[in-house]
C-alpha cells in the first residue's frame, strides 16, 4: 500500500532528510507569515482611499517593510542552513558503510568494496548506521535523490561526491535520477533498502557468492545462449566467463526488485517482454535488441530464473 | 493649438479629485493637458519615415518600425513554440504513465519551451518595446544607432529562424535549455540538435547585445532638453539597468556557447573530463549568464509596473530614489549569486554560504520595490481598470515567487528541491506572476498610445480573472509535488507515485489558461478596430508619451518637450517653456539649417543640451551584416567552414559600407556659426560623444569577453594539476615579449596620429595609422606563426584548446582594428577628417589602446602565467 502513502521529502525517515524538513517548516511557517503580511498590506491599501495629505511615508515604509522585515527574515534563514549545513556536513566516520555509486545512462551501478558485491539500481544499507555513498558518473551528470532519506548530490564525470545517508527505520526508500541525463532520464529509478543488521548481513553474505550454477539442461542452455550471444561482453556473471562492465551485473538478478531503471520486475513475464525487444520497452537504451529464437529465449529465461 | 487649463497638479496631484468615468475608468475629459505644436510637415515626415516597398522594409530603420517587429516576432515565436510546447507537456503529465507522447518529443519541447520562452520571447519583447517606446517617454526622436537596432532585430529574426529550422531537419535540440556537458558534447550528443540550439540562439543573443547598447546610449544620452537623470521615468531606470545586465550576462553566454561549439565542432576539450576538461566549467559560464537573466527579464517589468501603478492609484511613486538604488541593487547582486543553481553539484560549504547569503540578500532590494508600490497604493486611491487588475496580480503572485526564492536559497531545502517541480513551481510564478502579467498591463496601459482606442475593459477582465485563476491552478500544486518527490524533465510517472492527483489538477488548470489569452487575443484583435477612442492621454497620466497624439506621428516629437520636473503632465503647464535656452533650442531644431535627422545629445547628469547630431537614416547594410553573421553560423551548422570566411567577409564589407561617411548637408562653417548662435556644437557629419559611448560599450563588451576566457583559462588550470601536461614546452616568453613591443608600438603610434588630425595635419594622422597598421599586423603574424608552430594542437587537451582559443581572440580583435585603421586611412587620405570633424580617428585611437591592453594581457596569461604558477 505505499503508493496511498504520500512519500517524499516531508515524510523522513533518515537524519539527512530530517533535519532539511525542519528547515523547511521554519520556511514555511515565515514564509506564510510574510505572505499574510504582504497582502494584508496590499489589502488595506487597497481599500482604504488616501487622503490628500497623505505624502511620502516612503521612508518608514521602506525602512520597516523594504529592508527591516526582509532582513530579520534573511537572518533567521541565513543562521538555519548554515547550522543545519554545519550539522550535515560531518565528514563519515570511519565506521561508515562504504558504497560506490556510478550513474549510467540510464541505471544505477553499486558496489560495496569492502565485500565485492556489485548490485544495481538498488543500495542495501544497515538502518541506523551512516554510510557513505562515493558517486561519480561514467558518462552524463546524474543527481541522486532519496527525498525520504535525503538530499540530493550530483554524480560528475570529473571528480567522486560523497553523500552521507542513513536510515532512521527499516524500509524500502524510492529514488531516482534528478539531473536530466539524455532520452530515458524518467526511468532511472533507484530503491534504498534500509534492513536491520542482521538482515543486512544475511544479504551481503547472499550477495558475496557466486553465480548458481544451472541446475537444468534449459538452464545450461541457456549460459551457453547467454555466452554465445555475447551478453558477457556488457554483462558480469560471477563465476562465468561474462565479465563486461557496460551493463548491470547480473550474478544475482533475480534477488533484486526491478529491471530497465525500474521499468519492470525481474519476474519471468517481464524479463522475457524486456530480452525479446529491449527497444520497445525502454526506448533508447543502450542495450541492442539480441536476435533470438524463441527457444533461445525459453533457454535464456531458464537460466537467469536462477540467478537468486 | 494653445490649450490652457487649470493647474494640473490640482487634478492629478497628490491625490486631487480627477473627473473619472467611474464605469470606464476612464477620464471624461481625455484631453492632454499640455500644449504641443501637432503640425507634422510632410517635410518632418520624409525626413523621419522608412521607404515603402519591399526595399523599404529591409532597410527600415526607425524605432517604431524595429521595436514592433521586435515585439511582434517575439510574441510570434511564442505562440510557434513556448505555448504550444507546455499544452502538449501538461496533456502527456495529466495521467501516470501516459503514452501521448514518448521520451524524445518530450525532451524536445521542455528544450524548446525554456530555450523560446528565456531567449526568443521576453527578452525581444521588452528590448523591442524599449526600443519602441523610449524616445517618445524621454523626448527625443529617435534611437542613437538606427542602424544597429535595425541590426538587432535582423540578427534576432534570423538566429531563431536559424533555430527553428531544426524542426526541418528533424534535429530539434533535447538536451535542456541549459544544455549541461557533457550531455550537450560532442559524444552524448552527436547529432545537429544541440548545434542548431547553440548556433541558431547565438545569433540572437548577438541581436540581445546591439539592442542592449542602444537602450543604455538611449537612457543616458537622447534625452530632452531638463530631463536630468532625477527626472527620468523609472521605466527608463529599469531598461538602463537591464541592458548592462544584458551585457554582462549574455557575453559570458556567447563566450561558453563557443568554446561548446568548439568542443563540439573542431574536437577541442573544455568539458570532456578526460582531456583535462571540466563539466562544470560550462555550469559556471551558463548560470554567470542564467541567474542574471532572470534579473534581466524581471526589472523591465517593475520598470512597467512603477509607470502603470502610480497613474491608476493617481499618485506620485513613493520613494523613487529608493526604488532606483533597489533595481541598480538588484543588477549589482544578481551577479554575485549564479552557483545557487549548483548547490547540488559538490561545492564546498563555504562557497554554498557565501551564495546562499548572496542570493537572500537580494530579497532587501525587491522588498523595497514592493513596500513602494504598497506605499503609494495606501496614498493614493485605487482605480480598477484592467492595467491595474494585473498589476494587483503580478503582486499576489510574485510574491509567492518571491518567499519560494528566499526558500530554494537556503542550501540545505535545495538539495531536496533543486531539479524538482517546487523549482518548476517557482519559477513560474516569479516568471508569469513577476514579468507576463506586468507585460499584460502594459500591454493595456500602452495600448491607446499606439493604435488610437481603448482595449475593452469587458473583455480585460475575463482576460485577468481567467488567467490569474489559471496560473495559480496550474503551478500551485508542482510545488506540493516536487515535494513529493516528482523530479523535474520526466516524461512519464508511475501511477503508484502518488504524483497524479496534482498533475491533474495543473493540467486542468490549462483550461482556465488557455481561454484567458483567448480573450486577450479576441481583445487585441477588436479593440484595434472598435476600441472606444482615446484621445492623448486617456488615463491622466504624468509621462511625456501620453503628450504626443495617439497614434504619435512618424518622427514623435515634431517639437522637442521642455521637460522642468519628474511628473511633467502633472506638474508643467506646458512643455514648451522653460530655460530660454532650451526654448531656443526647441525652435531650431526642425528649422533650417537643421533640416535632417537632428538628434539632440544632453549631459548624462544634468540633462543639458551638449551636441546636435545627425541621426543615420535607412540602409540595407544592417540586413546584410545580419545575413553574414548568419552565413557564419550556418556554415559551422553544415560544417562548410569555407563558408564561414564568406560570411566573415560579408559582415566586414557591410559593416563598412554601413559606416561610410556620407556627405554632411551642413559645412563646417554653418556649423560653427550655429555653435556660436545656441551654445550647443553641431556634428552633421556624425556624433562625437554619442560614437565614443558607442565605442566605450563596444569595447566593454570585448572586455568581458576576455574576462571570459581569461576566467576559463584559470578555471581549467585549477582542474589540471600539470599545466601545461606533461610533455608540452612552456611558451617561449621573448616571443611573447616581442608581440607586446609590436603592439604598444603601434597603439601609441596611432594615438601620434590622432593628435595629428587634432593640429589639422593630414600627413600625421595618416603617417601614424600607417605605421600603427604596419606594427599590428606584424604582431598579429608572429602570434599566428606561434599557434601554428606550437608542438601541440587545439584539439589535444584542454591546455591546447584554451591557449589556441585565447589566442585567437586576440588575434581577431587585432584584426578588427586593422579593418578599421585601413578604412580610416582610406577615408583620411580622400580629405574626411579634420580638427573639427574627427570621431572616427577618436574612436580607432580608444579601440588600439583597447586592443593592446588585451594583446599584452592574453600574452602575459598564455606566454607568462604557467611561468608563475607551475
Amino acid at each position: 500500500m505505499e503508493g496511498s502513502r504520500l512519500r517524499g521529502a516531508l515524510d523522513p525517515s533518515g537524519s539527512g532528510a530530517d533535519d532539511i524538513a525542519a528547515v523547511w517548516w521554519l520556511l514555511f511557517f515565515l514564509g506564510f507569515a510574510v505572505f499574510v503580511l504582504v497582502v494584508a498590506a496590499l489589502f488595506v491599501g487597497v481599500r482604504r482611499s488616501g487622503r490628500p495629505e497623505d505624502r511620502s511615508t516612503s521612508r518608514a515604509w521602506m525602512l520597516g517593510g523594504g529592508i527591516a522585515l526582509p532582513a530579520v527574515v534573511i537572518a533567521v534563514v541565513l543562521a538555519v542552513t548554515l547550522s543545519t549545513m554545519r550539522s550535515s556536513a560531518q565528514n563519515p566516520p570511519d565506521t561508515a558503510v562504504e558504497v560506490e555509486v556510478i550513474g549510467h545512462q540510464w541505471w544505477w551501478e553499486v558496489r560495496y568494496p569492502e565485500h565485492g558485491v556489485v548490485t544495481a539500481n538498488e543500495i542495501h544499507i544497515p538502518v541506523g548506521e551512516p554510510v557513505a555513498l562515493r558517486m561519480q558518473s561514467a558518462d552524463v551528470i546524474h543527481s541522486l535523490w532519496v527525498p525520504e532519506l535525503a538530499g540530493k548530490l550530483d554524480l560528475l564525470p570529473e571528480r567522486v561526491n560523497t553523500l552521507v545517508i542513513d536510515a532512521t527505520r527499516p524500509g524500502r526508500y524510492p529514488g531516482r535520477c534528478a539531473e536530466f541525463c539524455g532520452l530515458q532520464h524518467a526511468n532511472m529509478d533507484i530503491v534504498v533498502v534500509a534492513h536491520r543488521p542482521d538482515d543486512y548481513a544475511s544479504w551481503i553474505e547472499a550477495q558475496r557468492a557466486a553465480a548458481r550454477v544451472p541446475v537444468s539442461a534449459a538452464a545450461q542452455r541457456g549460459l551457453d545462449v547467454f555466452v554465445a550471444s555475447d551478453c558477457g561482453s556488457c554483462h558480469t556473471i560471477a563465476g562465468t566467463t561474462a565479465n563486461g562492465t557496460t551493463g548491470p551485473d547480473l550474478t544475482h538478478l533475480r534477488s533484486r526488485e526491478s529491471i530497465a531503471g525500474g521499468m519492470r520486475d525481474t519476474t519471468i513475464p517481464d524479463l522475457r517482454e524486456w530480452i525479446t525487444d529491449p527497444h520497445a520497452v525502454k526506448p533508447g537504451v543502450l542495450m541492442p535488441g539480441p536476435s533470438l529464437t524463441d527457444d533461445e529465449i525459453d533457454d535464456l529465461l531458464a537460466y537467469l530464473e536462477g540467478l537468486e | 493649438m494653445s490649450l490652457t487649463h487649470q493647474h494640473p497638479s490640482d487634478r492629478h496631484g497628490p491625490v486631487g479629485e480627477p473627473i473619472v468615468d467611474e464605469a470606464t475608468g476612464l477620464l471624461t475629459d481625455p484631453t492632454t493637458p499640455v500644449s504641443i505644436h501637432h503640425e507634422t510637415t510632410a517635410e518632418l515626415d520624409r525626413l523621419w519615415d522608412d521607404k515603402p516597398g519591399l526595399w523599404g522594409r529591409l532597410t527600415a530603420v526607425q524605432n517604431d518600425a524595429v521595436g514592433r517587429r521586435m515585439m511582434l516576432t517575439g510574441f510570434f515565436f511564442l505562440l510557434l513554440g513556448g505555448s504550444v510546447d507546455s499544452v502538449v507537456m501538461r496533456l502527456q503529465l495529466a495521467r501516470p504513465d501516459s503514452e501521448i507522447i514518448g521520451p524524445q518529443l518530450y525532451n524536445e519541447l521542455f528544450t524548446n519551451h525554456g530555450s523560446v520562452t528565456m531567449f526568443l520571447v521576453i527578452l525581444p519583447i521588452f528590448e523591442g518595446f524599449a526600443i519602441l517606446t523610449l524616445p517618445m517617454l524621454l523626448g527625443s526622436r529617435e534611437m542613437p544607432f538606427p542602424r544597429l537596432g535595425a541590426f538587432a532585430y535582423w540578427t534576432f529574426l534570423m538566429g531563431g529562424l536559424l533555430y527553428y529550422s531544426s524542426t526541418l531537419f528533424s534535429a530539434v535540440p533535447d538536451v535542456g535549455w541549459f544544455a549541461y556537458t557533457p550531455l550537450s558534447g560532442p559524444r552524448f550528443s552527436p547529432d545537429l540538435n544541440v548545434d542548431f540550439w547553440v548556433l541558431g540562439l547565438g545569433v540572437a543573443e548577438i541581436g540581445a547585445i546591439a539592442g542592449a547598447v542602444e537602450i543604455i546610449i538611449a537612457v543616458l544620452k537622447l534625452r530632452a532638453p531638463g530631463m536630468s537623470l532625477a527626472r527620468l521615468p523609472l521605466y527608463a531606470w529599469a531598461m538602463l539597468t537591464t541592458a548592462f545586465m544584458i551585457l554582462f550576462a549574455f557575453t559570458p553566454l556567447i563566450v561558453g556557447s563557443l568554446l561548446l561549439e568548439l568542443e563540439r565542432g573542431f574536437g577541442m576539450h573544455f568539458f570532456t573530463p578526460e582531456a583535462g576538461g571540466s563539466s562544470l566549467l560550462w555550469q559556471h559560464l551558463f548560470w554567470i549568464f542564467g541567474h542574471p537573466e532572470v534579473y534581466i527579464q524581471f526589472l523591465p517589468a517593475t520598470g512597467i509596473v512603477s509607470m502603470v501603478l502610480p497613474v491608476m492609484v493617481r499618485r506620485r511613486i513613493a520613494g523613487y530614489s529608493w526604488m532606483v538604488a533597489a533595481m541598480i541593487g538588484i543588477g549589482f547582486l544578481s551577479f554575485g549569486l549564479w552557483a545557487h543553481h549548483m548547490f547540488t553539484v559538490g561545492l564546498p560549504a563555504i562557497v554554498l554560504a557565501f551564495f546562499a547569503a548572496a542570493s537572500m540578500v537580494i530579497a532587501v532590494p525587491a522588498g523595497v520595490q514592493f513596500f513602494s508600490w504598497i506605499a503609494t497604493i495606501w496614498d493614493g486611491r485605487v482605480r480598477w481598470s484592467t492595467p491595474m487588475l494585473f498589476v494587483f496580480g503580478f503582486m499576489v503572485t510574485f510574491v509567492v515567487g518571491g518567499i519560494t526564492g528566499v526558500m530554494v536559497a537556503a542550501v540545505p531545502f535545495d538539495q531536496q528541491a533543486h531539479d524538482s517541480y517546487f523549482v518548476v513551481g517557482h519559477l513560474h510564478y516569479v516568471l508569469i506572476g513577476g514579468v507576463a502579467f506586468p507585460i499584460f498591463a502594459g500591454v493595456y496601459y500602452w495600448f491607446p498610445k499606439f493604435t488610437g482606442r481603448m482595449m475593452s475593459e469587458r473583455l480585460g477582465r475575463w482576460n485577468f480573472w481567467l488567467l490569474f485563476a489559471g496560473v495559480h491552478v496550474t503551478f500551485f500544486p508542482m510545488h506540493i509535488v516536487g515535494l513529493l518527490g516528482m523530479p523535474r524533465r520526466i516524461y512519464t510517472y508511475p501511477a503508484d507515485a502518488g504524483w497524479a492527483i496534482w498533475n491533474l489538477i495543473s493540467s486542468l488548470g490549462l483550461l482556465l489558461i488557455l481561454p484567458g489569452i483567448g480573450f486577450f487575443m479576441l481583445n487585441v484583435w477588436w479593440s484595434r478596430k472598435h476600441g472606444q477612442p482615446a484621445g492623448p492621454n486617456p488615463w491622466g497620466a504624468d509621462s511625456l508619451e501620453w503628450a504626443l497624439p495617439s497614434p504619435p506621428p512618424q518622427q514623435g516629437w515634431t517639437r522637442l518637450p521642455i521637460v522642468r520636473t519628474r511628473h511633467p503632465l502633472w506638474d508643467q503647464d506646458d512643455l514648451h517653456t522653460g530655460d530660454e535656452r532650451h526654448e531656443r533650442l526647441a525652435d531650431a531644431l526642425g528649422k533650417w539649417p537643421l533640416k535632417w535627422r537632428a538628434v539632440l545629445v544632453v549631459g548624462t547628469g544634468n540633462g543639458e543640451p551638449e551636441e546636435i547630431f545627425r541621426v543615420s537614416d535607412t540602409s540595407i547594410w544592417p540586413f546584410v551584416t545580419a545575413v553574414g553573421t548568419v552565413v557564419i553560423f550556418a556554415s559551422e551548422l553544415l560544417k562548410l567552414r569555407l563558408g564561414a570566411l564568406l560570411g566573415a567577409a560579408i559582415v566586414v564589407g557591410a559593416v563598412l559600407m554601413w559606416n561610410r561617411p556620407s556627405p554632411a548637408p551642413m559645412t563646417e562653417a554653418e556649423e560653427l556659426e550655429f555653435e556660436r548662435e545656441h551654445g550647443v556644437p553641431v556634428r552633421a557629419s556624425g556624433s562625437l560623444v554619442v560614437a565614443r559611448w558607442g565605442m566605450a560599450l563596444a569595447i566593454l563588451f570585448l572586455s568581458i569577453a576576455f574576462g571570459s576566457f581569461v576566467l576559463s583559462y584559470f578555471y581549467l588550470r585549477l582542474e589540471n594539476p600539470v599545466w601545461p601536461p606533461a610533455g608540452v614546452e612552456r611558451p617561449d616568453i621573448w616571443i611573447g615579449a616581442i608581440i607586446v613591443a609590436l603592439f604598444a608600438v603601434a597603439v601609441a603610434a596611432v594615438q601620434a596620429g590622432r593628435r595629428g588630425i587634432l593640429a589639422d595635419d593630414r600627413e600625421r594622422l595618416l603617417g601614424g595609422l600607417g605605421a600603427g597598421i604596419t606594427c599590428g599586423a606584424a604582431a598579429v603574424a608572429l602570434l599566428v606563426t606561434d599557434l601554428v608552430q606550437a608542438d601541440f594542437g587545439a584539439a589535444d587537451h584542454a591546455y591546447g584548446s584554451i591557449f589556441h582559443t585565447l589566442g585567437g581572440f586576440a588575434i581577431v580583435v587585432t584584426c578588427c582594428a586593422l579593418v578599421m585603421s585601413a578604412a580610416t586611412f582610406v577615408y583620411g587620405a580622400r580629405g574626411e577628417y579634420s580638427a573639427h570633424r574627427f570621431s572616427p580617428i577618436d574612436n580607432v585611437a580608444r579601440f588600439w589602446v583597447a586592443t593592446g591592453a588585451i594583446a599584452a594581457l592574453t600574452i602575459a596569461v598564455l606566454y607568462g602565467s604557467p611561468y608563475l604558477t607551475s
